[in-house]
């Protein structure tokens, strides 16, 4: 449900991207997601085609580079990966962290003439 | 022919709904209308506190609402009682409202007639925090029997908005429900939000409510 409006909001945001450069065919479509985003990767997969049926996006390929989610515990400063220690520092227990990535939400970069 | 080469974007993919929201607030600033985006889980009573506040309101101000939902339309009827313009907004089976939508919205209701522009979201605790519907205000409304953790679960959704409800207060009793540790959590997110226990059957705490909203609006058109 939530993954087609956000591809249809990657269209309209390509288009003006392609407007600005004066681009006439993109061939891939790369996009950055952090782990903690609310996005699922396999369903924006699924749902892309239907967003770029018809528009001059139809042939180009997706690509989802996904950011691990990274926190610093305010107790220790210990840099680590936050889902699969559900946030608890593995070093000292704390709860508490300081989010350095995993919100991206982003188009990187894209193939295009 | 062109070549194809690598170029970089890095652009948010919430921008073109930001840049939407940005225009559309500038429009009701013009147009001098105020816009509330009334957001909750479904089932926390946004629809009886919306009628409480039509009552209290509607004699000093111009009140539009707009009920955005995937389906049916209880909750206009409803509202159409209360005597104020009303419009049902479909999603069409998505799970929020975007600038957009919102904007079409506001035209159906003709914003030259209304002082206060009510939007009542899809009931969704979710995507509608991601998407700016250019409203000058958020509010959400976090129903007792829900539980004091919702704040933990949901960190977007309170940290975006302004103001917080805390309604079905008269079941306080009844419910597991710790007010104090709910809006620690809560301000640990968003140390500016204003939290308003409050009670739309009983009428408890509406009266804060209605001042805290009366003074916002007041202060859109002012300003």
């Amino acid at each position: 449900m939530h993954e087609i409006s956000i591809c249809y909001q990657i269209v309209e945001t390509l288009e003006d991207v392609v407007k600005e450069n004066h681009l006439e065919e993109v061939q891939k479509i790369v996009l950055e997601i952090g782990e903690l985003a609310n996005v699922v990767p396999m369903y924006m997969y699924e749902c892309f085609p239907c967003a770029v049926e018809g528009t001059m996006f139809e042939k180009a390929e997706l690509v989802i580079e996904t950011v691990a989610g990274i926190g610093e515990c305010k107790k220790c400063g210990n840099k680590y990966q936050l889902f699969p220690v559900e946030g608890i520092c593995p070093l000292c227990g704390e709860k508490d962290f300081e989010l350095i990535s995993g919100r991206e939400f982003n188009i990187k970069e894209i193939v295009a003439r | 022919m062109k070549t194809f080469k690598v170029m970089e974007v890095k652009r948010s993919i919430f921008e073109n709904n930001d840049r939407q929201a940005d225009i559309l607030r500038q429009r009701l600033k013009k147009d001098k209308v105020f816009l509330l985006n009334l957001m909750s889980s479904p089932g926390s009573g946004k629809t009886t506190t919306l009628m409480q506040t039509i009552q209290a309101l509607k004699d000093e101000m111009r009140i539009g609402v707009m009920e955005a939902d995937i389906d049916s339309d209880v909750d206009a009827s409803k509202i159409a009682t209360s005597g104020v313009k009303v419009i049902q907004l479909h999603t069409g089976g998505m799970c929020h409202l975007d600038a957009d939508m919102t904007k079409q919205g506001l035209e159906g209701l003709g914003t030259n007639e209304i002082d206060l522009a009510i939007l009542e979201n899809v009931g969704n605790l979710v995507c509608p925090a991601e998407f700016d519907t250019g409203a000058v205000k958020n509010a959400m409304i976090l129903s007792v029997p829900e539980g004091d953790d919702k704040p933990l679960k949901y960190p977007l959704m309170f940290s975006i908005c302004d103001v917080l409800l805390v309604n079905k207060m008269d079941t306080l009793s009844v419910f597991d429900f710790d007010l104090k540790a709910c809006e620690e959590r809560v301000k640990k997110l968003n140390p500016n939000i204003k939290v308003i226990p409050i009670s739309a059957k009983t009428g408890e705490g509406m009266e804060e409510w209605i001042i805290w909203l009366r003074k916002q609006v007041n202060e859109w058109k002012d300003r």
